[in-house]
């Protein structure tokens, strides 16, 4: 189900399926805030011109015509940096398109601290904003397959979709068994004593995480949660009914994203300890994504030491086996 | 009807519907009726046209344009702004009738420029009319939605702006001018048309002349908050008027007079 990291990349899975599905979508357009490659959406850009318009840098209109277009029996795909696609709109999110339920899917790219360009570009509370949005689905996706599965998914789901995607060389983790959907988690590994729950690109930090601790003689389960909101509590309650720890993953802040969603699930319905990984209540900078994942405590050592403390012996944690990786590939840091 | 006939008649239901709670938007209806009265009355083909309410607190002269043109039950305005009722004072999703309306203010030209846009992509011979107010104005996102519908040369777009020079905070002139708007929509190559907005046959005429407008057109209708009704203290805020039992009579008394006098002439 999934492969061994390194992981091989590839480039434009969101531009490219966004292509394919358009050529059988006629009622499908997209909009742009001037930053068309580096959304991938050059390529829709020049299969479809007429169903392509650059708003420019004006966020508010474009979700505002976003929500006409939609009322008018279009669906609407708006993609730019996720940061701008939700603080900079959020009022016209609530309003234009979340409220009256329309069809616009919100693509919001370089998620949390895969933005070298410091705290204006690194959207780190981009799923809280959009999770606080009733009728809002939030799609948080970990590999190539997982994102074009996805952009075929939250096309055919009526309402609105939030979907964050990693920007550039994006990994491929699963293979071409897996399955995404609007409605299940995934256990993707299983394993008695602590589930490691992870979403985005934290999830192959989980992965690896995971297989160092069963070195040591931890079983770690990891958990794959894409789908934010609605959050699969059923999947996520039965597999960590058994577990002695609960540690979530995320490249965000600790404050209202996966981890508070699982919080919430399990301070509801009773589970075991809970451990969140993510950046804590605090703004980044400027920087390259190992520096950045590394400071702000998004890295495979850091869930390997929160298991430890939580349902390791006692004594120092285990050094996460380290994966070498060439210019190609890509690896958790 | 006569249009000028319509345009009292919205005032009185307006009247009547503000008068259940003894305070609400009655100024919106009494500045911005014969806007309505024209558009329902003679300008938008209903069924084909597009109507966008951008300031869902004129929801008052819409629901009174609405009834009078046999298009809402007359008895859903006695319930306007009751707790459950169809009629909210602020239109939202739940209110009937309207392609789009917004209550945070600013938003509505843009969702009317993607009605726009979705008329043009299929080819639909359809008219936006996208109702505004001058207060909007200091939202930039109107300003945004401006930029954008004249690159794209929306001509089958039509703003219509309320300029009666009132916000919350009192005279839009004493918070933060949004003047000179003329000069604003033409830097912004809308086509542009400054008119009486209490004079019917002037907004038919700028109706007219936006039709065939090779680009979005806007209608700025400069009124008065207070519709140039005597009964109406100059003090009084126009914006969310306050109305004791005698001052109800009084402007009701004074709609009448005027109609009657009109229809004399």
């Amino acid at each position: 189900m999934v492969f061994d990291p390194p992981y091989e990349t590839v480039l434009k899975p969101f531009g490219q399926a966004l292509v394919e599905l358009a050529e059988r979508r006629p009622d499908l357009v997209c909009l742009g805030a001037d930053l068309t490659r580096q959304t991938e959406t050059d390529l829709f850009r020049d299969t479809f011109p007429e169903r392509f318009f650059n708003v420019g840098m004006a966020e508010a209109n474009a979700v505002g015509i976003a929500g006409g277009l939609a009322r008018a029996g279009h669906t609407v795909f708006f993609a730019t940096f996720g940061v701008f696609a939700t603080r900079r709109c959020y009022d016209q999110i609530a309003m234009a398109v979340a409220y009256p339920g329309l069809n616009v899917k919100i693509i919001g790219f370089m998620p949390g601290l895969s933005s070298p360009g410091g705290p204006s570009h690194q959207a780190i509370d981009d799923v809280a904003l959009m999770r606080t949005l009733p009728n809002m689905t939030v799609v948080d996706v970990a590999d190539a397959t997982e994102t074009r599965q996805a952009v075929r998914a939250i096309a055919d789901h009526p309402g609105p979709v939030y979907l964050r995607l990693k920007r550039g060389e994006i990994p491929q983790i699963f293979d071409g068994r897996h399955e995404f959907s609007l409605a299940e988690a995934q256990v993707v590994v299983s394993g008695r004593d602590v589930v490691l729950i992870g979403s985005g690109m934290m999830l192959a930090a989980t992965l690896a995480a995971a297989r160092t601790l069963r070195t040591h003689d931890i079983d770690a389960a990891v958990l794959n949660v894409p789908v934010i909101k609605p959050l699969d509590t059923q999947t996520l309650l039965s597999s960590c009914r058994r577990a002695r720890a609960v540690i979530t993953a995320e490249n965000h802040t600790v404050i209202g994203g996966l981890g508070s969603a699982v919080a919430e699930t399990l301070a509801e319905h009773g589970g075991p300890p809970l451990a969140r990984v993510g950046i804590e209540d605090r703004f980044a900078e400027s920087g390259s994504r190992a520096y950045l994942f590394s400071r702000y405590g998004l890295t495979v050592q850091r869930i390997v030491d929160e298991a430890w403390r939580m349902v390791g012996p006692a004594g120092s944690p285990p050094v996460a086996a380290d994966i070498s990786v060439d210019a190609d590939g890509y690896a958790p840091v | 009807m006569q249009l000028r006939d319509l345009a009292t008649q919205i005032k009185l239901d307006a009247l009547a519907m503000i008068s259940i709670e003894g305070f609400g938007y009655l100024g919106q209806a009494l500045s911005a009726a014969e806007q309505f009265a024209v558009l329902f009355g003679d300008v938008m083909r209903h069924g084909t046209d597009r109507f966008v309410l951008s300031p869902g607190h004129y929801a008052v002269v819409f629901y009174a344009a609405m009834a009078e043109m046999g298009l809402l039950d007359r008895s859903a305005l006695l319930d306007y702004g009751r707790d459950g009722a169809l009629l909210e004072a602020i239109s939202t999703e739940r209110t009937p009738g309207l392609d789009l309306t917004c209550g945070s203010l600013g938003q509505g030209l843009s969702g009317a420029v993607g009605l726009a846009l979705a008329d043009r992509l299929k080819g639909e011979d359809r008219r936006t009319f996208a109702f505004l107010s001058d207060g909007e104005m200091e939202e930039g996102q109107v300003w945004e939605a401006a930029m954008f519908a004249a690159h794209h040369h929306l001509s089958s777009l039509a703003v219509v702006l309320d300029a009666n020079g009132s916000q919350v905070d009192g005279p839009i002139s004493s918070v933060t001018t949004v003047e000179p708007l003329t000069s604003k929509w033409r830097a912004f190559s809308w086509h542009v048309q400054e008119v009486d907005g209490h004079d019917i046959g002037a907004l038919q005429d700028a109706f007219a002349k936006a039709a065939l407008a090779g680009s979005p057109s806007v209608i700025i209708a400069r009124t008065e908050i207070h519709g140039r009704l005597h009964s109406i203290p100059s003090s009084a805020d126009g914006h969310f008027l306050k109305l004791t039992e005698v001052l109800t009579q009084a402007i009701r008394a004074e709609l009448l007079q005027g109609q009657e006098s009109s229809n004399g002439v």
